[in-house]
């Protein structure tokens, strides 16, 4: 499998090792069939970064649904649905040819939140399920926007007593890392470095 | 907290020392005998202050039970559950509190009066949904991943259990307290159980994933939200069929009834839908929180209130104007799944 190579810039505010490791789940994942089932307890990871530059040019790039070719590890992006929410999908092309398909739920440009659910899970890749991920920006201090990337998802094993690989613990990490890639590559990407 | 609490109380007795000094003044106005006004001031002021309505929510990352005061829309206190609690049962006389804790394997009964934890009941599988039978005694929880419903008799503490569908999520008991509703996640239908033989009666099928199943007060129809077909199946209880399947917002996961109208709260709508229960018409689409979840009516229909559980918010509705008149933080994770509300005394 390759990763690392061909993702983002090496200048991210991010560690290596966890830029890394979310670029191996992100490309090494890849589609199945649309299994639903999950358990009792959904887990909540809230990550937030700053960027250098203002609340409309950071949404112009959240925003565009159908060019996100920004994420680490994606290649390319098709695209359908006009950016209606419910309706709009992509599926990101990884740099390995792995797929990830996802909706999205919610496009509000008034206070800059946008949803995604990502739709069909394979955890032997990534050990967690129903992604779903709700991201909002917010103006902070000198010009800069505050970006709250929060996800909402299940361990990857789908009942009670999980084997350990499979645990809240691996699932809260592996999206943890995920999500700070996500971030970063988003800062490099509006700041253009 | 304590300084907090005291004040409180202090602002309390001025009010009622008040009220008593104006009555006091009032009846001798109007020539009333001492021993009279004497017994009107003992009387109101060794009236206990009558309790407010309360919310209990079920915070699941807090690994706790948030206690939301609906006068003040203020959490007042927070009780450790552990288990991941996530499903709610406040009794109707609203004298307990009944949790599940999916995680933990247990159900924990809480007082709700003195907000302490009285008993906690070893429950196998995934204890998830919860209902308490009318009278109080018996309290009935869907075990999600065992295909079937447990009852616990509260007197004896013995259990037994009725076979049920894949993945059983919410449960209802009919205010007639004849027929307990199952919503079978994974099997697209609901179980109906007669309570008094604890059978299964018949099996219903409905849309696609219901989660959250709600019986009205004559006990004539059910309704489930239907997850993954983002609609809601009207079920006629005595037809034993679906009767009507109303469209709502995206990924609808629970329903209330309040002032003839159906709530459904949409967690990828960030949104209640709201129907005439009459026409089953559509009245509006309020815009709530951040993925509401959990949904219960107050006692007397006035207020619905929503759990959302991004938000970390419990927002009360007014079931008639369908204003938002007030939210409330809660803990970590509000599920709230279940009947939530416990009424004021």
């Amino acid at each position: 499998m390759r990763q690392g190579a061909d993702i983002a810039p090496a200048n991210v505010a991010v560690t290596r090792r966890l830029f890394l490791g979310a670029a191996a789940a992100l490309a090494s994942f890849a589609p199945c069939a649309a299994l639903a089932a999950h358990g009792a307890s959904p887990l909540k990871v809230v990550e937030t970064i700053i960027i250098d530059a203002p609340p409309e040019k950071v949404w112009s790039v959240v925003s565009d649904f159908a060019h996100a070719d920004w994420l680490p590890g994606v290649a390319r992006v098709e695209a359908s649905g006009d950016d209606v929410p419910d309706q709009a999908r992509r599926r990101l092309i990884l740099a390995d040819d792995g797929v990830i398909d996802e909706l999205l739920t919610k496009r509000d440009a008034e206070r800059m939140m946008l949803g995604v659910h990502r739709e069909g899970d394979d955890v032997k890749r990534l050990p967690a399920t129903n992604y779903t991920a709700l991201i909002t920006l917010r103006p902070s201090v000198d010009g800069k926007t505050e970006v709250e990337w929060k996800a909402r998802f299940y361990r990857g094993h789908p009942t009670n007593d999980p084997p350990p690989e499979l645990n809240d613990d691996v699932a809260i990490a592996t999206v943890t890392a995920l999500q700070r890639a996500y971030l970063a590559a988003l800062k490099a990407k509006v700041e253009q470095r | 907290m304590p300084a907090l609490v005291a004040g409180i109380h202090a602002k309390t007795m001025r009010r009622v020392a008040r009220k008593a000094a104006k009555r006091f003044a009032l009846a001798w106005m109007a020539g009333s005998s001492p021993a009279m006004t004497a017994t009107l001031f003992l009387s109101i002021a060794i009236a206990p202050p009558a309790s407010a309505a309360e919310a209990f929510i079920t915070a699941q990352g807090a690994d706790a039970l948030s206690i939301v005061d609906l006068s003040k829309m203020e959490t007042v206190a927070t009780l450790p559950i552990g288990g991941k609690p996530a499903g709610i049962a406040v009794s109707r006389d609203g004298a307990r509190a009944f949790v599940t804790s999916p995680e933990g394997k247990f159900l924990t009964i809480v007082d709700a009066t003195t907000r302490k934890i009285e008993k906690r009941i070893p429950v196998e599988g995934g204890p998830l949904g919860v209902a308490a039978s009318p009278d109080g005694k018996r309290v009935y929880v869907t075990d999600l991943y065992g295909r079937r419903l447990v009852e616990i008799d509260l007197a004896s503490g013995a259990q037994r259990s009725v076979g049920v569908g894949a993945m059983a999520s919410g449960v209802a008991v009919a205010p007639d307290a004849k027929t307990i509703i199952v919503a079978d996640r994974d099997d697209n239908a609901l179980s109906l159980i007669d309570a008094l033989t604890f059978s299964r009666i018949t099996t219903i099928q409905v849309g696609k994933h219901p989660f959250g199943v709600t019986v009205d007060a004559s006990s004539a129809r059910a309704y489930s939200a239907n997850v993954e077909s983002d609609d809601v199946s009207v079920v006629d209880l005595r037809a034993r069929k679906v009767i009507a399947t109303l469209k709502c917002g995206s990924r609808p996961y629970t329903v209330a009834l309040a002032k003839g109208r159906i709530f459904v709260a949409n967690q990828h709508g960030d949104s209640v839908s709201v129907f005439d229960a009459e026409s089953l018409a559509p009245v509006d689409t309020l815009k709530v929180g951040e993925y509401p979840e959990g949904l219960a009516a107050s006692g007397d229909g006035a207020r619905v209130y929503v759990a959302n559980w991004f938000s970390n918010e419990l927002w009360a509705l007014d079931a008639q104007t369908l204003k938002v008149l007030g939210k409330a933080e809660t803990g970590d994770g509000p599920r709230a799944f279940g009947a939530f509300v416990r009424d004021a005394d």
